[in-house]
């Protein structure tokens, strides 16, 4: 046998596939060459009859060559598949709407109370919750309220029919997380950076008030807590909420569980601080703050001579109704899909 | 409270050059926030709010004597102006006007002054007084009932007048109402008198005054009145505040009268009230003054510490600087030793008693807005967050991507929700002081507000969620168990999607070996709210995570809702007891599975979730079993088997095979179908 006439076949192979220009053409190629009586595989056919020094040697090459054959054409045969595909033919409308999975809403409210609680714990504190129905004694009574303070009045605070406590007294719906101050207090474990986050309630109904809201409360309880550590974990809340171009200002106000009480007002979310409708003067108000009163850290069993601490308490949905412009409160729990899905 | 005070006005007690918007800011920051400037022709009004601690600035001198202190510290000169009458004496007279006075209760009025005047004649009041009561927000009335509104308003000492002549006898009794006792008052409205109202009866037994609230119309100054008693007392703000609240009713002076009045600035009020009566009404003062006044105030003392001071700002404070202060503000100071020691004005005797008192004082003239924002520099608190509000985020959202939409309802419902749910409404939590007939009950379940919210909705498709606390009632001494609930519904007849969402959830949150029965407790509310024959109760290991199952068709009639509703209602405690994000490695086995599928026929009412239980019990190398026909009486399953170790065989498959055939027909009496 010789080797050259064994190249050559090859070559004349793998060309002749090369310059195929159909199914058919390679399909009558295949046979020639790789056909029962093709021309390599009628070689293939000599080699027994070979003898065995020559055998082994042109074995192995013509082997090789069918091999290479064989690649030519299946590669030769795909590229032909691929020419033959038509994209012209395969226009799909991509305006037509997409089929989308079923699309649910989460509740603003869970939402903000999701964010205000990555803001805080960012800075130490973690979350808590208290009851919402509530003793007297934690409401009001602890948090240094005389008897007869007005927001015991029967038209400020919701009041359970028929549940007393001896030492607790009555018990009311929380119209504050305040409650929560000395309940965290007692737990004994200083420091304290407490949010409590919770259900309040109030007798009223009007576009920014709702009978049920909630609240968020921060309490810091340390040793050299001061006015200075209040102001800057609002602004830090305030920016970090609001956008990093917020102020915030504490006015004086008047809270029986802290003293000094402040108000605290942030700039504007509609007019950036200039003064318009809405605000007074360029400022918001966001809520009520103050260093914690030193008898109401007696009361939660802790001495005002060597620790001190500040608290603020805002309305959840006060904020959001602030940054999303929502005129009333009450549509948050109305149960309207029509508002509830837009979010 | 808000109040309104006209510049001008301030004016005269106050010497400053400060333009409106200073003075607005300044008291913003540092005392009590003006809501809002008006103008009146030349004029400037401030609208103030007062909070309840400061009763002393419900005056145009009380804001006038903070500005004092607030404006020097914005670098604008101020002073306060004496009032002239402080160094006027209250004339004597020879032939004093007689006036019996008899108090029945001495903690009723802390200050009991009464003067008379005569050779009064009725007319307007000079142009002055009119405008400046108009731009105050009253309305003015004649010489008389001006002097008490305009002192009022510039002292903050509410007074009133009394037509002399119409009290009878000259005699007044100042007791507390009794029961069914009636007074007519200026208004002309007729009001029961609370028991315990504080009153004055005059020496015929008729009542003519309502104290501190409003005059009774026999003892009204009127155009022909010649001679007036002029009063101005001090009474016990609670008594005041319980008699306003029960009539639901409250005047300018009362309102003043339950913040508490300074008893210490009535004899000036009174002078001031002299000049004016000789001025504007050609009065003389017709008997000597009556002053009860059993108890003054003491000499009230408060010490700080400037270490006190300074570690509770966060800045040092020089001691000069908190002189001028609380001088500014009317106290009398002495420092020593780093210490202050402050004497408190007779205006703020109620209101500073700690320290604490005295740092607000300072701070806030000093200026909140002056101190520097720090974050808190200590130890962050090692206290672990309770891993229900992560599960929460995590389920909530979970719910979200599959498309339902959480909602948030009053924790109150109405007693005719509670009853169309079958819920009875004695064995809830109930207000007693509810504000509307909607919201009286705390709810021991979510489900009557979503079937409210479905029926308010009127929309075909609804799914909702909602978690929130319900509120069993656990006894009369004890609070509530605030149960937190995972409550869904979806309309329709979806009863496995909603069995789906369940299964999702749990598995979402690390929950494998749960359970779901058939629920039996049928007396429970769960077992009349819900369809009896399509409910069933979710297990895990002998604890219930909750129901899930369709509305009873009564209760949906009864809301007036059509077609079926499937609510699922979870104990989240329970979910996040046994919630988890362990998660186990297990190896993927080198050999085929075998798939195939057994279609079995079954006696009506066959579980076949028990039948799927038993099925994947039966064999090791059986590793899923799958429903994947249900339909009339024939059940089919996909039952996948494989072998971590080998190849399975034919024979091997038939062997189990032939197992399942037998257990099945043995314990639920179904056929393999041919």
């Amino acid at each position: 046998m010789d080797i050259n006439k064994i190249q050559n076949l090859k070559n004349q192979a793998i060309s002749s596939i090369l310059e195929a220009k159909s199914d058919r053409e390679l399909e009558e190629l295949r046979i020639a060459f790789l056909g029962r009586k093709g021309e390599i595989t009628q070689l293939l056919k000599k080699i027994p009859s070979l003898n065995s020094s020559e055998r082994k040697e042109m074995g192995q090459i013509a082997n090789d060559v069918k091999r290479a054959v064989e690649q030519a054409l299946a590669d030769a045969k795909k590229a032909e598949a691929v020419k033959k595909i038509d994209i012209d033919k395969e226009w799909l409308d991509v305006t037509a709407p997409g089929k989308k999975p079923p699309l649910g809403h989460i509740h603003l409210v869970t939402e903000t109370i999701k964010e205000i609680t990555e803001i805080f714990t960012k800075i130490g504190f973690t979350r808590v919750a208290y009851p919402e129905v509530e003793w007297d004694w934690y409401s009001f009574g602890r948090l240094n309220m005389p008897a007869n303070h007005p927001a015991r009045d029967e038209w400020e605070t919701l009041y359970i029919d028929k549940l007393k406590h001896k030492k607790y007294g009555r018990s009311v719906l929380t119209p504050h997380t305040s409650s929560g101050q000395v309940r965290e207090m007692e737990k004994r474990k200083l420091p304290i950076r407490m949010l409590n986050i919770a259900k309040c309630y109030r007798r009223q109904s009007n576009v920014s008030h709702a009978p049920m809201f909630y609240q968020f409360e921060t309490l810091v309880v340390d040793k050299g807590i001061n006015v200075t550590h209040l102001k800057g974990t609002l602004d830090y809340f305030a920016q970090q909420y609001f956008g990093k171009d917020q102020k915030t200002r504490i006015r004086p106000f008047h809270f029986q569980f802290t003293e000094p009480s402040f108000e605290v007002d942030v700039t504007c979310t509609v007019c950036g601080g200039k003064g318009c409708q809405v605000c007074k003067g360029g400022w918001l108000e966001l809520g009520g703050a103050g260093m914690v009163h030193p008898l109401v850290l007696k009361h939660g069993g802790i001495d005002p001579e060597k620790y001190s601490g500040f608290a603020s308490g805002f309305g959840v949905e006060r904020v959001l109704m602030m940054r999303h412009k929502i005129p009333d409160i009450r549509l948050l729990f109305g149960g309207d899909l029509r508002f509830l899905n837009q979010f | 409270m808000n109040i309104l005070v006209p510049d001008s006005w301030l004016r005269e007690y106050l010497k400053t050059k400060a333009s409106s918007k200073q003075i607005a800011r300044g008291l913003t920051l540092c005392s009590q926030s003006v809501e809002k400037i008006s103008k009146v022709k030349d004029d400037s009004i401030y609208n103030i709010e007062i909070t309840t601690n400061r009763p002393d600035c419900l005056s145009i001198y009380g804001i006038a004597r903070e500005l004092n202190a607030i404006l020097p510290q914005h670098k604008i000169k101020a002073s306060l102006k004496e009032i002239p009458e402080e160094k006027r004496e209250i004339p004597q007279v020879k032939k004093s006007l007689p006036l019996k006075v008899e108090i029945a209760k001495q903690s009723l009025c802390l200050r009991f002054t009464a003067l008379i005047f005569d050779r009064i004649t009725i007319k307007p009041s000079p142009k002055i007084v009119q405008e400046r009561l108009e731009k105050a927000g009253v309305r003015a009335l004649n010489n008389v009932v001006d002097i008490s509104n305009y002192l009022m308003l510039e002292l903050g000492q509410p007074m009133h007048t009394f037509d002399y002549d119409k009290i009878k006898e000259a005699k007044m009794i100042l007791r507390e109402a009794k029961e069914r006792e009636k007074i007519v008052t200026l208004d002309g409205k007729t009001r029961k008198l609370p028991q315990g109202a504080i009153i004055i009866e005059d020496g015929q037994g008729r009542i003519i005054d309502l104290c501190g609230i409003m005059g009774g119309a026999n003892s009204e100054v009127d155009q022909n009145t010649k001679r007036v008693l002029l009063f101005v007392q001090t009474y016990d703000p609670m008594k005041i505040r319980q008699t306003c609240q029960t009539l639901a009713f409250r005047t300018e002076a009362a309102a003043r009268f339950e913040k508490g009045v300074d008893s210490g600035g009535v004899i000036l009020a009174m002078k001031k009230a002299i000049t004016m009566f000789e001025k504007n009404c050609g009065a003389r003062v017709a008997n000597n003054l009556t002053d009860t006044y059993p108890f003054p105030q003491k000499e009230k003392k408060v010490t700080l510490t400037q270490k006190k001071l300074n570690y509770l700002v966060g800045i040092e404070i020089k001691l000069d600087e908190v002189r001028k202060i609380l001088e500014n503000l009317g106290f009398k100071t002495k420092l020593e030793n780093k210490k202050i020691e402050a004497i408190v004005p007779h205006w703020r005797y109620e209101d500073i008693n700690l320290p604490e008192d005295l740092i607000e004082e300072i701070a806030r003239v000093y200026g909140y807005y002056q101190l520097p924002s720090n974050l808190p520099q200590g130890k962050i608190p090692q206290q672990t967050q309770d891993p229900q509000f992560e599960w929460e985020n995590q389920i909530k959202h979970a719910l979200k991507n599959w498309g339902l939409t959480e909602v948030m309802s009053y924790s109150m419902v109405s007693q005719t929700q509670l009853e169309k749910t079958e819920i009875e409404p004695k064995g809830c939590i109930k207000i007693s002081n509810p504000l509307t007939e909607d919201l009286v009950y705390m709810r021991p379940s979510l489900i009557p507000s979503l079937l409210t919210i479905v029926k308010e909705n009127n929309q075909e498709k609804i799914t909702i969620f909602e978690l929130a606390n319900i509120y069993p009632y656990q006894g009369k001494n004890e609070l509530p168990d605030e149960m937190p609930m995972f409550t869904g519904l979806l309309t329709g007849n979806k009863f496995y999607q909603a069995k789906g969402l369940v299964e999702a959830i749990l598995i979402t949150i690390g929950i494998s070996d749960y359970q779901f029965e058939p629920y039996q407790l049928k007396q429970t509310f769960y077992g009349k709210a819900f369809h009896p024959a399509r409910t069933a109760e979710i297990m895990v290991k002998n604890d219930s995570l909750g129901v899930i199952g369709e509305i009873s068709p009564h209760v949906l009639a009864r809301f007036g809702i059509k077609g079926r509703i499937a609510v699922f209602d979870l104990d989240f405690r329970e979910l996040v007891k046994h919630a988890s994000r362990a998660k186990k490695y297990s190896p993927i086995s080198k050999y085929p599975a075998i798939v195939e599928d057994l279609t079995f026929v079954v006696p009506t009412q066959t579980l076949v979730g028990e039948m799927m239980k038993e099925i994947i019990k039966l064999n090791k190398l059986i590793i899923k079993v799958e429903l994947h026909d249900y339909y009339r009486n024939t059940r089919t399953f996909r039952i996948t088997y494989q072998s971590s170790k080998k190849t399975l065989t034919d024979k091997e498959v038939e062997k189990i095979r032939k197992r399942i055939i037998k257990r099945v027909k043995m314990k639920f009496g179904a056929n393999l179908k041919k």
